[in-house]
């Protein structure tokens, strides 16, 4: 048998990332002592630009959610929600977020002095329901503005003019609601250069995903984190300048052929969330000399914006942004990691039954027997819960994976 | 009372494969009260609700996890097994993830001839209504590429007159048991279902002899507790019968096919306008609303039906109504009317549902 090798090559962007994500919750506090509106807005859509061109601070509960599950005070908040009547079955981002907004954000001592309570909420229709209903309840709950906005969900390949100009009529509505809740006139210019920046970041994630490409990888899953930027800092400079960083470190890395371990040997692709509390898990692979070297998760920005039409370019991420990586548009995302497995060079797949995610999860097994049956490429489904670890057995997961792993090596012809 | 909604209910898609073969007209399976029916009709098409429990619920395991709701499970499971292999294609309306993942899975996998999504918007702005007669008019274009017919708006009048006709008379029906007609809910159930899966033509018919005797019958009053029963898909006849048993009256539900199709008309005018009017106006179902507006309609229904206690019956690992439920929770005890929540799991009624019934009912008695 072999031994566990460690993981020693972290990126070193990983220090900038912490303070970035420090800041961003720094930013929202500052706001709210100088008395600038902080918003709550579902994660994902093109609210983001608009909400930094008009100096408005945006928080996403949503993102909240991984950071208080690697912190540990998830339990915490799912006990709150349970307390109020709601189900375990529902999706774990959900209970965290009602069980904190509702209750734990009274709590004192919190992890980057908690979230700041809203001067106003969004509530979108678009996204799955757990992101709708989540909104929903804070709406109900904080005594503050809401604006219910609209946004159908769309499969991607049959997004088409209407969409995008009601998807514009949204965001114009959206934008009156703004001028009269900050007194401040909107300009244009400046959601052109936040769309602008939004559309450069999503370059340069692009280019930087691409380098994954390279064998050895420079980089692996577990520094999907990087991807806080994506969400939380899109519209602003602060993503751009973190990216840029971000890729000219990895290039370093492929030029000096230096994989993130020393004999790769798998290449690995994941599908769904990860498991935010445990992100450890990815390094497992590599007691096989494995990398999981692409996601679904992260091709959500696989997308470019036209300044040249900024309100169309917002409409259009938000109507994409949540299909492209769930069930709305099943055969988009087939295509999508049909293309990676096939560009990514991948041995085999690993699929996380998220019990927490059913849009994500539903198609699973059919991406799995089209990467057998057209690819030939092998795939392991394991249960878990990307936000709840007590749906997830560790034992089992090893168990299936290694399995999986040894009947890997084995197509490799790598016997030990 | 000799017209039996059961009866046709079983034979339902016999009665529809007949006719197909009959009339030589397309069948297409709809996974949702949102789709306009009434579209596919005036192109000549039957649209058959997608409804059942397979007995083979392992069939779906193939294709989905075992924490995705059991009423989608068992359509997969249905699908899979070849009882629906007679339609022609399938069209959705987006209402919750669990079915929109359903369409897509079912279409890849029993690839029918023809597939269509659509989606809603959530709002009732002016600009809503003109995107759904566009989102219509692309369903509408690729019925005719589909058939080779032209849309014609006489036609689509014509549907709407007698859908109008149909949902106002099961409306009647509910007044008509409300006002003491002896009938079990499951009879209405029946009904319900039998609008959804049978062609137009036939159900109405009988639905018209239905209400006539109903009228003529001599009525009292059950002197039981009039229920409200609140939920997405409710079919499990014997947990009707068994809340009728305990000292229950359904008289009104809040569920996926039922009074809320039921209580506004398509008006006249611009047929494709008032359609796309009628569907975003309609009381809403948990996965296409927001709070206030579900609201609104559930205090006007218990208001209505004269409600006295209500029971929610909620499918397992439903998003839509187990994140509502709270929410629902809260407003109805504000009115002051017992409510209970039963957690299905999609199986038959256990002991552990008939015991919470029975000691609500209990409960109850002893106000
Ligand atoms: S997409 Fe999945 S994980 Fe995200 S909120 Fe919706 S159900 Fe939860
Ligand atoms: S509304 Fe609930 S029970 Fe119905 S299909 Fe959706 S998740 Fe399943």
């Amino acid at each position: 048998m072999m031994e566990e090798k460690k993981t020693t090559k972290r990126l070193k962007a990983n220090t900038a990332l912490r303070q970035i994500i420090t800041d961003f919750y720094a930013d929202a506090h500052r706001a709210k002592a100088e008395g600038r509106p902080v918003g709550w807005i579902p994660p994902m859509n093109g609210l983001i630009e608009l909400f930094y061109a008009m100096d408005i601070h945006p928080i996403f509960p949503e993102n909240w959610a991984p950071i208080c599950a690697a912190i540990g005070t998830n339990s915490n908040n799912f006990a709150y929600a349970q307390r109020r009547g709601y189900s375990s079955d529902l999706c774990g981002y959900f209970r965290n977020n009602i069980g904190y907004a509702l209750d734990g954000i009274a709590e004192e001592n919190q992890p980057l002095d908690g979230l700041p309570k809203p001067d106003f909420l969004i509530s979108f229709g678009a996204g799955c329901i757990p992101t709708m209903k989540t909104f929903q309840v804070l709406c109900d709950h904080f005594n503050v503005p809401v604006f219910r906005a609209d946004l159908p969900q769309v499969a991607m390949e049959n997004i088409g003019e209407h969409h995008i100009k009601y998807g514009v009529t949204q965001i114009k509505r959206i934008i009156k609601f703004l001028e009269d809740l900050t007194g401040k006139r909107f300009d244009i210019d400046r959601l052109r250069q936040a769309v602008a920046y939004t559309d450069e970041a999503c370059r340069l994630w692009d280019q930087i995903m691409d380098a994954r490409r390279t064998i050895p990888s420079p980089f692996s899953a577990a520094e999907i984190g990087i991807m806080f930027v994506m969400v939380t800092r899109h519209g602003t400079k602060i993503a751009v300048d973190f990216l840029r960083d971000v890729l000219e470190e990895v290039r370093g890395k492929v030029e000096r052929g230096e994989g993130v371990i020393l004999n790769e040997r798998i290449r690995l692709f994941w599908d769904n969330i990860p498991l935010w509390y445990n992100m450890k898990l990815f390094n497992y692979f590599e007691k096989w000399d494995a990398v999981v070297v692409a996601e679904t998760y992260t091709s959500a920005w696989t997308m470019r914006m036209d300044t040249d039409k900024p309100l169309e370019s917002i409409a259009y991420k938000s109507l994409v942004s949540y299909p492209l990586v769930s069930c709305v548009s099943l055969d988009k995302r087939i295509e999508l990691i049909r293309k990676a497995v096939v560009d990514y060079k991948i041995d085999g797949a690993i699929f996380h039954s998220n019990r927490s995610c059913k849009p994500i999860s539903m198609g699973q097994m059919d991406i799995m027997k089209m990467l057998s049956e057209e690819l030939n490429i092998p795939g392991v489904m394991f249960d878990g819960d990307h936000m709840d670890g007590g749906s997830f057995s560790e034992a089992q997961f090893r168990t299936r994976i290694d399995a999986f792993m040894e009947m890997l090596m084995e197509r490799k012809g790598n016997i030990y | 009372m000799d017209i039996n909604f059961r009866d046709l209910y079983e034979r339902r898609l016999d009665i529809v494969k007949e006719h197909k073969e009959k009339d030589n007209c397309p069948v297409i399976g709809t996974l949702c009260s949102y789709v306009p029916v009434e579209i596919l009709h005036s192109f000549g098409i039957i649209p058959v609700r997608i409804w059942g429990q397979s007995e083979n619920l392992h069939k779906a395991d193939a294709l989905l996890q075992p924490f995705i709701c059991p009423p989608v499970r068992h359509l997969m499971a249905l699908g899979l097994e070849g009882h629906y292999n007679f339609l022609d294609g399938i069209v959705h309306c987006y209402t919750c993830d669990a079915t929109c993942g359903l369409f897509n899975i079912w279409t890849r996998n029993l690839k029918p001839g023809f597939s269509h999504l659509i989606s809603l918007p959530y709002m009732t702005i002016d600009e809503s209504l003109t995107y759904t007669m566009a989102e219509f008019n692309n369903f509408i274009e690729k019925l005719e590429s589909f058939t080779g017919k032209k849309f014609s708006p006489d036609n689509l009048k014509r549907s709407i007159t007698i859908h109008n006709e149909a949902r106002s008379l099961m409306k009647e029906v509910y007044y008509l048991k409300k006002a003491g007609f002896p009938a079990g809910y499951s009879g209405i159930s029946a009904m319900n279902i039998c609008s959804q899966t049978l062609p137009l033509e036939i159900f109405l018919p009988e639905l018209r002899k239905y209400v006539k005797k109903m009228k003529e019958d001599d009525r009292g009053s059950s002197g039981k507790l009039k229920i409200l029963i609140s939920g997405s898909v409710i079919s499990d006849t014997s947990l009707m019968a068994f809340i009728e048993e305990a000292g229950g009256d359904i008289v009104a539900d809040d569920a996926c096919i039922g009074l809320r199709m039921l209580r506004d008309e398509i008006s006249e005018g611009d047929p494709l306008q008032s359609l796309a009017r009628y569907y975003l106006t309609r009381p809403p179902c948990a996965s296409r609303s927001d709070f206030p507006s579900r609201k609104a309609h559930f205090l006007e229904t218990l208001t209505d039906f004269d409600i006295d206690a209500v029971i929610f019956i909620h499918q397992k690992f439903c998003d839509p109504h187990l994140s509502d439920h709270p929410f629902m929770k809260k407003v109805i005890d504000e009115t002051g009317i017992p409510n209970m929540q039963l957690e299905m799991e999609g199986d038959e009624l256990t002991g552990r549902v008939q015991t919470r019934i029975e000691s609500f009912f209990e409960m109850l008695e002893r106000r």
